[in-house]
């Protein structure tokens, strides 16, 4: 399944998360819902449903944490049947991402949560310096941009 | 206070000579249960890693026909990974190359029993 990136600079540590991870699904995006990279999905609106429930969750689990713990939780786990996911915060020089992956029997959590802290090394590395201050997560233009960034992804731009 | 049901299994192997860490990992999740570890060693890392590679021993082993693996080692140029598994848990122990494999070998072998008691327990 063929991997797209909205900056290129996140492509090769994505890259060698999922291979090493053995990861089925990968998701990297803003904390707004806004994508900046997939793994795995085939198409837009499941990336655009994937990415609003992610930023959903991890807004809900980060409020969560604040109250019962006075900081926000930086990860989640869900065990299923035969998949399970991993969401969790990536700090990186150019702001807070949120991660989601998706993987199967092949792989586990330690080797998800071992590879994902080399991927924010990784991301933290390769992120070329910020030109500016990043604007509000919900900008006015919040719409045109998502719908820029999934036409990059899925060949429509 | 925190809860150590496999400290006498590990505490028993960390006291051998040139043993360096001892832990007990889940199988499945790759994540460390209890560990006693040197100063220096990063037990999720190893856990990780190792109980993957127990878990690709043992379906190997079983999809070529040949049972159930009853003890794991590894040999690299600066020491040995060991593993066995019990259930759902897998004992690891690192050492250094000195190690005496045989008595280390015979000390996991005996630790399967508590580690499928307890862990069955646990479970």
């Amino acid at each position: 399944m063929q991997m797209t990136v909205v900056e290129s600079w996140i492509e090769a540590p994505l890259k060698r998360f999922v291979v090493d991870a053995g990861a089925e699904l990968a998701l990297l995006l803003h904390p707004s819902g806004q994508v900046l990279a997939q793994h795995g999905f085939a198409r837009a609106v499941d990336v655009m449903s994937a990415c609003a429930l992610a930023a959903g969750i991890h807004a809900s689990s980060a409020e969560l944490g604040r109250q019962l713990d006075g900081r926000p939780f930086r990860g989640l786990h869900h065990a299923g049947r035969t998949r399970q996911i991993f969401l969790a915060e990536a700090l990186s020089p150019r702001g807070a991402f949120v991660f989601l992956t998706v993987f199967g029997q092949e792989s586990s959590l330690g080797l998800v949560r071992l590879y994902f802290e080399e991927l924010v090394n990784g991301l933290a590395a390769a992120a070329p310096p910020v030109e500016a201050i990043t604007g509000p997560a919900l900008a006015e233009h919040f719409e045109r941009d998502l719908n820029r960034n999934l036409a990059v992804l899925f060949g429509r731009a | 206070m925190i809860a150590r049901p496999f400290a006498s299994i590990l505490d028993g192997l960390i006291r051998q000579r040139w043993v360096t860490a001892a832990l007990v990992v889940s199988e499945r999740d790759g994540i460390v249960v209890e560990s006693n570890l040197q100063i220096g060693q990063s037990g999720d890392r190893m856990a990780a890693l190792a109980a993957s590679l127990y878990r690709k021993a043992r379906l190997s082993a079983s999809a070529a026909g040949l049972g159930a693996v009853s003890f794991m080692q590894l040999e690299a140029p600066a020491g040995r990974i060991c593993a066995v598994g019990g259930g759902d848990l897998v004992l690891v122990v690192v050492a250094e190359p000195a190690v005496n494999v045989g008595l280390v070998r015979v000390e996991m072998l005996r630790a399967v029993g508590e580690l499928l008691a307890i862990g069955g327990e646990a479970a």
